[in-house]
Parts: structure tokens; sequence; C-alpha cells
């Protein structure tokens, strides 16, 4: 899926290239909160042209091969223990050590996922987590209105660190 | 883990990021194994809820939001179901598109337990990570073979995760000849490696287990059955969808939230490859069959550590009939079936890739669904896992505490459990006294 338009905006050239951006979410949305990632990615989607929205992703292990060759990655997912509700964070996975889930039996985090990536030589550039911390994270579809109200200063969150990463390529 | 005087206690705490839990524990009393207990959370529980009062044509998208690995499983027994409801038979260009993405399905979830989740077990690796700094190319191999899975999901299904092409009675919309060959040349680099895949973890040390499981999977008259079929078992069952689910009780047990099920409330068994495998092998098609044969595979595996062979032996399989599947491609036409809702119950089961899944609903005039039954393979296994737990566990006890820790989990991983859909860790804690 590619959001918005096909051109990205002067500006934002690495060499001779357009800077390519990826952006995700994380979540189920049938877990009330936890479906915030994907609303705010796919509002950036409609919003910013020349991003690459890989739509929603249920496992982070599927982002291997979709992002691969990126410059900036943003993955948007529902926090939990991060602060009050609504409140958006950004973490930038620079130097990510987290196992990749050694003793999983169905799957491998983002972090782990990224550590894979990078073996292999598959990662982008640069990964950034953008995170709304939820309040509900129940069974069935709808946001929480903490959650709700807080989506559009995610928005711009997202948004403000396209253009940044694009002025400075 | 813990110690007493001549007691030990393995204790695996889960922790679901968000979708659910799991946990594993295992207690030994003078050198005798006790009690063993594999918690699980299964979501498809709220799910059959939430269908009641939805409309029949809504239950593939639904059921298919159960699991992030295996929605195509959900969607096609759901499809079956409903269809068995309604009296309809689709014709043979559905039946070969479905396969097609059920095909694709498998080879993502097969790719990524044989490389990713169970291979580290048997290379002494910690994770995949670990595994891929040391053969950095067969990981690259299992991560090749999952894209491809993935890209047979996104032409055929729309997307590689919860595709949105399928509905009840076919396909929204099939896609072109052209979509579908552009497929052979990675199915074909993805078959070549399933092969490869085989030879590799043939290679592996497996301990020396065999248990006296009875088999339950779904068989078909001319070919290895994924879509459709009869459920058979290793002692003589021969049930049609609807008198599996009639024949199978669910009971719930206090101490966990997962029901468990057994065959007429009384018998365990086991669905998955091993089963698949054990009662169908001779319907694998001759690549698959000499690939196993190849890999020291008799007609029946009964040793739960060489489950890693048999998916190996089901890549090939799932490839090799992908790649048929496309060159013999055309575009049904209509893509779907016309179903008109009838108040009956319907029941349908399809091969998820760790096992049979079966669903059966109710539904009216309107195509209201009255109630919902959805039994997922892992409630199926879990009294087998359990069993596999307690032999292992049993005749493992002369390895020291991380082994034996290792070694049950890696016993749970030889069924590779769907712990909760969406729930991607299962964190480990050794508790000592």
């Amino acid at each position: 899926m590619t959001g918005g338009g096909a051109n990205p905006p002067s500006g934002s050239l690495v060499g001779s290239r357009p800077l390519r951006v990826v952006i995700a979410s994380l979540g189920n949305e049938y877990r009330r909160d936890d479906g915030a990632g994907q609303v705010v990615a796919a509002a950036v989607a409609e919003q910013v042209s020349g991003v690459n929205h890989l739509g929603p992703q249920v496992d982070p292990l599927d982002l291997l091969g979709r992002w691969d060759g990126a410059d900036l990655a943003i993955v948007v997912d529902a926090t939990r223990g991060q602060g009050s509700p609504g409140a958006v964070r950004v973490v930038d996975l620079i130097d990510s050590t987290e196992s990749p889930g050694a003793t999983s039996t169905h799957g491998i985090s983002l972090s782990g996922v990224l550590r894979l990536a990078r073996v292999v030589g598959r990662a982008p550039a640069r990964v950034v987590v953008v995170g709304i911390e939820g309040q509900d994270f129940g069974k069935g579809p709808g946001l929480s209105p903490a959650v709700n109200a807080a989506l559009a200063a995610a928005v711009c969150k997202v948004v403000e660190l396209i253009e940044e990463a694009r002025k400075c390529a | 883990m813990s110690h007493g005087s001549g007691e030990r206690t393995i204790s695996v705490e889960g922790l679901a990021r968000v979708e659910g839990e799991g946990s594993l524990r295992v207690e030994v009393h003078d050198g005798v194994v006790g009690e063993v207990a594999l918690e699980i959370f299964e979501p498809p529980r709220y799910f059959e809820a939430m269908l009641v009062g939805r409309n029949f044509t809504e239950a593939p998208d639904i059921t298919s939001r159960i699991c992030g690995i295996c929605p195509v499983a959900y969607q096609m027994s759901a499809c079956a179901a409903m269809e068995a409801a309604c009296e309809v038979v689709v014709d043979e260009r559905i039946r070969a598109l479905r396969r097609l993405l059920y095909c694709g399905e498998w080879i993502q979830s097969h790719a990524l337990h044989v490389y990713l989740l169970h291979a580290p077990d048997f290379l002494g690796c910690a994770d995949a990570v670990e595994l891929a700094e040391r053969d950095q190319g067969a990981v690259e191999r299992g991560l090749d073979l999952k894209r491809t899975g993935n890209l047979v999901m996104e032409i055929v299904g729309g997307r590689a995760v919860h595709p949105v092409n399928v509905r009840v009675g076919g396909f929204y919309r099939a896609p072109s000849p052209e979509a579908v060959s552009a497929l052979a040349e990675p199915l074909f680099r993805a078959r070549d490696q399933a092969l490869a895949t085989v030879e590799w973890v043939a290679g592996f040390d497996f301990p020396d287990v065999e248990a006296d499981y009875r088999f339950v999977a779904l068989r078909e008259q001319d070919r290895y059955a994924i879509d459709s079929g009869r459920a058979v078992s290793s002692d003589g069952h021969d049930l049609s969808p609807a008198e599996l689910s009639a024949l199978v009780v669910e009971e719930h047990v206090e101490r966990s939230t997962a029901l468990h099920a057994r065959l007429g409330g009384v018998d365990q068994y086991l669905t998955g490859p091993l089963a698949r495998y054990s009662l169908n092998s001779a319907m694998l098609p001759p690549l698959a069959a000499e690939a196993a044969a190849g890999a020291g595979l008799g007609p029946v595996c009964k040793n739960p550590f060489r489950s890693i062979v048999v998916r190996a032996v089901e890549l090939v399989f799932a490839c090799d009939e992908a790649l048929s599947l496309v060159e013999n491609y055309e575009p049904p036409n209509p893509p779907a079936a016309t179903v008109v809702p009838r108040a009956a119950i319907g029941s349908g089961a399809t091969e998820a890739p760790r096992g049979l899944l079966f669903h059966t609903y109710e539904i009216d005039d309107a195509g209201t669904i009255r109630t919902a039954r959805i039994v997922p393979p892992t409630s199926q296994n879990q009294l087998t896992i359990e069993s596999d737990l307690r032999q292992v566990a049993q005749e493992s006890l002369d390895l020291g505490d991380d082994e034996l820790q290792w070694r049950c989990e890696q016993a749970v991983r030889n069924h590779d459990p769907c712990i909760s859909c969406a729930a991607h860790f299962l964190d480990v804690t050794v508790e000592s006294s």
C-alpha cells in the first residue's frame, strides 16, 4: 500500500534518490486501544506523500523483507505502563539488544526482528517506534476516549519525524 | 526451577504483550514426574461470542483475526462451514485457488517455525539471531521461503496478513493469470530451498523418544489433504466434519482458560504435521515422498522432536503443490458461488499449519449467526502436549536444571502451539528454593 501521492517533496533526496520512508503499525484492532497504531499509520499515509504504508502487522517478523532498504521505518504501536493514557512516546531503536524471544512458540518481538534484520543485512537505516499509551486493552473494537483524543497528536509527531528526516537527507 | 528434598519444579511463566498468556509447569517428586500443566489463553472463545448476531458472510473476515500466523485456515474453515450449512459446493477452479492460498500460508508458517523458532533448539542457539550469526545462509533461506509464502498470500489473498479477498463461496476477485504466473519463479526457488531444508534438518540430533499417539487428520482420497476431507484417526475413526464436531467434547479445566478437547469426551489426540504425515504419507506426491525417505522418515513418525523434519517435508509438498496449481491456473468465473442462507447447522474442517481446525455454525434464514463453535488445533493438542511433557521430563531427569528446562520447552515447541494468537513471547523464569 502506498499512501498519499507518489512524489516526495523536494529536499528529501539521499544521493540522487528520494528518501525511502515506510510506516507500519502493530496491534490488534479487536483489543480496543491496541488498534491505535493502525489508525495513526493510516492517517499519516493519507496526509504525507511518498510514504510506503505497509499496513497493520500482527507479527513483527512480517516487516522483514518489506522494510528492506528503507532510510526511515516508523512503527506505530500502543504501549502499556509508559505514562498516562494517550501519552505519545518516541523511541529510536538505535541499539536494540533485546532477545528476539528465545522461548517464543510463535513469533519474535520487534526488537528481535530488528536485531535479526541487522545480522542478515536487511535492516532499515533507522527504525523509530511511536507509542501511544493505551488505557483499555479489553476485547472488542473501538478506542478509549483518552486514546481517541490523542490520535491527532500522534499523527503530528509522526509527520514531524518524516519532515525532519527529509530535511536532513 | 525449584529443588526441595527430591523435588524439582520447572516453571515457565508466560507473559503476553496484550493478547493472552500461557505458562508451563512440571513438578517432579522423588524422581517421578507429577503434575504437568500447560496453561493457555485461547482467543477463539471470545470470537465465538462476537460472531453471534453477525451475518454469515462476515465469519471469514472476523475469524481470520484470531490468528496472524494462520488467518487463511480460519477463513477456509469458516467458508467450508457456511457453505455446508447452505448446501453449496464450489467449483474446482475456486477450490484450486483456495488450495493455492492455503499453500502460501503453509509455506510461510512452516518456514517461520522451522528456521526461526525450532531449529535454534537443535543447534544450541539461544535464538534466531544467534543462529543467523552462526549460519546466515540458513536463516536467509528460511526468510526467503517465508517471503515466497507471503507473496502467494498477497497475490491470491490481497495481502500477506489477514487476506481480504476471501468470501463465503469463493473470492471477491480472481487474480489475473499474469499475476499468478509470476509466482512460478519464486516457487521454483522455494521448492529447491525446501528440499535443502529437509536435508538440513535431517542432520540434526534428535532425542530418542517415541510416543503412542492417537493421530487425527483430514484425509482425501486422491491427495494430501489441506482444505477439505474427512477426519480420520489412527484408531479407525472416519468422520465428516459434522460428525467430528459432534464427537469432540471440550471440557473446561479450572486451572486454565483453555478448553481441553477429547474424542467422545474420553480420548486425547494429536493433530498437526505428525498426524497428517503419519495418516497420509502414502498420499504425498513423489518429490515430497522422496524427500521424506531421504530424511529417514518411515511411513509413520511418532518422535515429536522429528516434527521439524515432517514440517520440512510438508514445505516441499506445499511448494510443489503450489507450483502445480500455478501452472494449471484458470481464473474462476465468477470468482464466487452464490450462497443463499438457510436455517441450518454447518461444519467445516481444514488443516491449519499446526493442525486440524474446525468450525460449526448455526444460522437462520436471514443468514444471522445463532451459535458459533471454533475448535483450534492447540485446544485439541493440549492434553497430548502435556503427555509429551510428562514423558520427556521423566526420560530426561538426568539432565541438569537448565538442560531439563530447555528440553521441556522444546517438547512444547515440537507442536508449535498457538499459545495465543499475536502473543509473541513467553518469558521463562527459574525458581530455586
